[in-house]
């Protein structure tokens, strides 16, 4: 990372990006490296807008938030900064997390840089489109729901989020507590083990932050794939009809077997795996219900006049959240009613454990399991949509297995088809980010991605 | 009141502070057709004695910490994001009449 990149060829090449791609809400107007001896010394990295930095405005991509300017700065950001890290800019996002298309954003759809007719996917959608355009080599996203890793896979990059736990939440403005992870998008596995060496660890300042040591992930890294047990998710692939994707997956596969690796297939109940996006919907959407109430134009956050309080609050949140947003709050509240909890919201978390535990399973006798990230290239512009609380595909939504269970995952370009860009995604289980990151190490490779965007 | 009716969400949005539109009202009731069909797939799932999954992990991660200042902002920091201020408070419309 720190030998490619110089912090005002990143920053031309963000600024001359900015009318295609529209991937940036805020630039910094003059970007400082705060540690010259750093491991990310010198290095230009992106910041999805939900992370709150000092002084520098911070929109979660929604209105409500335009003119809000953080007085302190994220557990992550300082971290970045104290190892050298220069940020360039604020990337857009779906608003407030709530997507995964990058349409929903207050500054406009972000555009994919391999075809900018089409999505970069959401919500970390500005972060993904940066790192894929080769403005910088490194950008933070969040993952509620596959937020990262998604985008990723649309956009020919690697896009990781470790276990919930391992990178602290503190001073990002959130969507869904109990599913929210941050994550980062870089273009190759070596860069997001140094990414993760630098972000990851205990942080008081958040409760949910893991006691467990990080570790050296970057010095640690090795790609051996002999004896390594991976599990292929059959139901998952068997869902994708893509002749293309399939051609490069047995390719990966024949390759593992080659590397010394064992390689078997494993299954989950179809029935279950219908339930993922209705139970993602309904604990998400509740979750941010509660979370974002304190968005009210009062203490900070644009303000709309009225008579009142109440009046003022109404007024503010009206016009500060977007259309969609507010349909969530809607459903998400209806969810937490006393006489609707049991059938709604504390189901979901129960049905939550079940699906868990048949996940769970799937890694009893496996270091990794790996599938198709997403069943198709990004969608076109016109042609996607959030649906709101419709009928979803369980091989659209199976990555959100991994924030459920908590579980470390990442994607990473396995090839293309008709020149757009698909991806791989590899889970493993929690806190094994190190064996997570040998094997992608491994397995990239063996598919030697030619795709990137130079 | 009906329950989803028209006047239902617009109580319903009331409650959570904002407004609907009645275009997004009658996007709500489709959107709440499929929410009724969810709650029917969810109650087919035999969750009996299953514990709800609040978080992924059970592992305590909290602490009790001293009971020391900590964290500490300026009254000019707290203030610096609000639209109105008066005499270093928060400014909003009167509540008492």
């Amino acid at each position: 990372m720190k030998a490619k990149y110089s912090v005002q060829n990143s920053y031309d090449r963000l600024r001359a990006l900015q009318p295609d791609l529209n991937a940036v809400v805020t630039f910094v107007e003059e970007p400082v490296c705060e540690n010259a001896e750093g491991p990310l010394a010198g290095v230009p990295i992106v910041l999805k807008d939900n992370i709150n930095t000092k002084g520098l405005r911070t929109t979660a991509s929604s209105r409500i938030l335009d003119n809000y300017i953080p007085v302190y700065d994220a557990t992550i950001v300082k971290k970045l900064k104290e190892a050298g890290a220069v940020i360039m800019a604020k990337a857009s996002m779906d608003e407030l997390g709530m997507g995964g298309t990058n349409r929903n954003a207050y500054t406009g759809p972000v555009h994919n840089p391999y075809d900018l007719s089409r999505i970069s996917g959401g919500s970390s959608g500005g972060s993904a489109v940066v790192v894929a355009a080769n403005a910088v080599p490194l950008a933070i996203g969040t993952d509620t729901g596959d937020s990262v890793r998604k985008p990723a896979a649309y956009c020919g990059v690697v896009g990781m989020k470790p276990t919930y736990g391992r990178i602290s939440r503190y001073g990002i403005i959130p969507y869904a507590s109990s599913l929210d992870h941050v994550g980062f998008f870089t273009r190759n596995i070596e860069d997001a083990a140094l990414a993760l060496e630098v972000l990851a660890g205990r942080d008081d300042h958040d409760m949910t932050s893991s006691f467990l040591p990080a570790e050296p992930y970057s010095k640690q890294l090795n790609g051996s794939l002999e004896g390594k047990k991976i599990g292929i998710f059959k139901t998952i692939n068997d869902a994708v009809d893509n002749p293309a994707m399939h051609e490069s997956f047995d390719k990966l596969v024949a390759g593992l077997k080659e590397a010394g690796a064992i390689v078997d297939e494993v299954e989950m109940p179809v029935e279950l795996l219908d339930l993922i996006a209705p139970v993602y919907k309904t604990i998400s959407n509740a979750e941010a219900t509660a979370n974002h109430s304190n968005l009210d134009g009062i203490r900070f956050g644009m303000r709309e006049d009225g008579d009142s309080v109440e009046e003022v609050m109404t007024n503010s949140r009206t016009a500060g959240f977007s259309s969609y947003v507010r349909a969530r709050f809607v459903i998400g509240s209806y969810s937490l009613f006393e006489e609707n909890q049991d059938h709604l919201f504390r189901k979901a978390q129960k049905i939550r454990r079940l699906l868990v535990n048949s996940y769970a399973s799937l890694f009893d006798n496996h270091d990794v399991i790996i599938s198709f990230a997403a069943p198709t290239v990004a969608p076109l512009i016109e042609q996607s949509s959030d649906i709101r609380f419709g009928k979803d595909r369980f091989e659209e939504e199976h990555m959100q297995l991994d924030n459920f269970s908590g579980y470390p995952s990442l994607t990473m370009p396995l090839g293309l088809d008709q020149g757009l860009p698909f991806g791989l995604s590899v889970s493993a289980k929690p806190f094994q980010e190190q064996v997570l990151l040998d094997t992608a190490l491994g397995m990239e490779k063996i598919i030697d991605w030619k795709g990137a965007i130079e | 009141m009906e329950k989803f009716s028209s006047e239902y969400f617009r109580k319903l949005a009331q409650d959570l502070k904002f407004d609907l539109s009645p275009q997004e009202i009658e996007a709500l009731k489709q959107d709440f057709v499929e929410v009724q069909k969810q709650m029917e797939q969810f109650d087919a799932i035999d969750t009996e004695g299953v514990e709800p999954m609040v978080y992924p992990f059970e592992t305590p991660t909290v602490f009790l910490r001293e009971d020391t200042e900590a964290d500490v902002i300026s009254q000019q920091d707290a203030l610096s994001n609000s639209a109105k201020v008066s005499m270093g408070h928060v400014h909003v419309p009167k509540v008492v009449k």
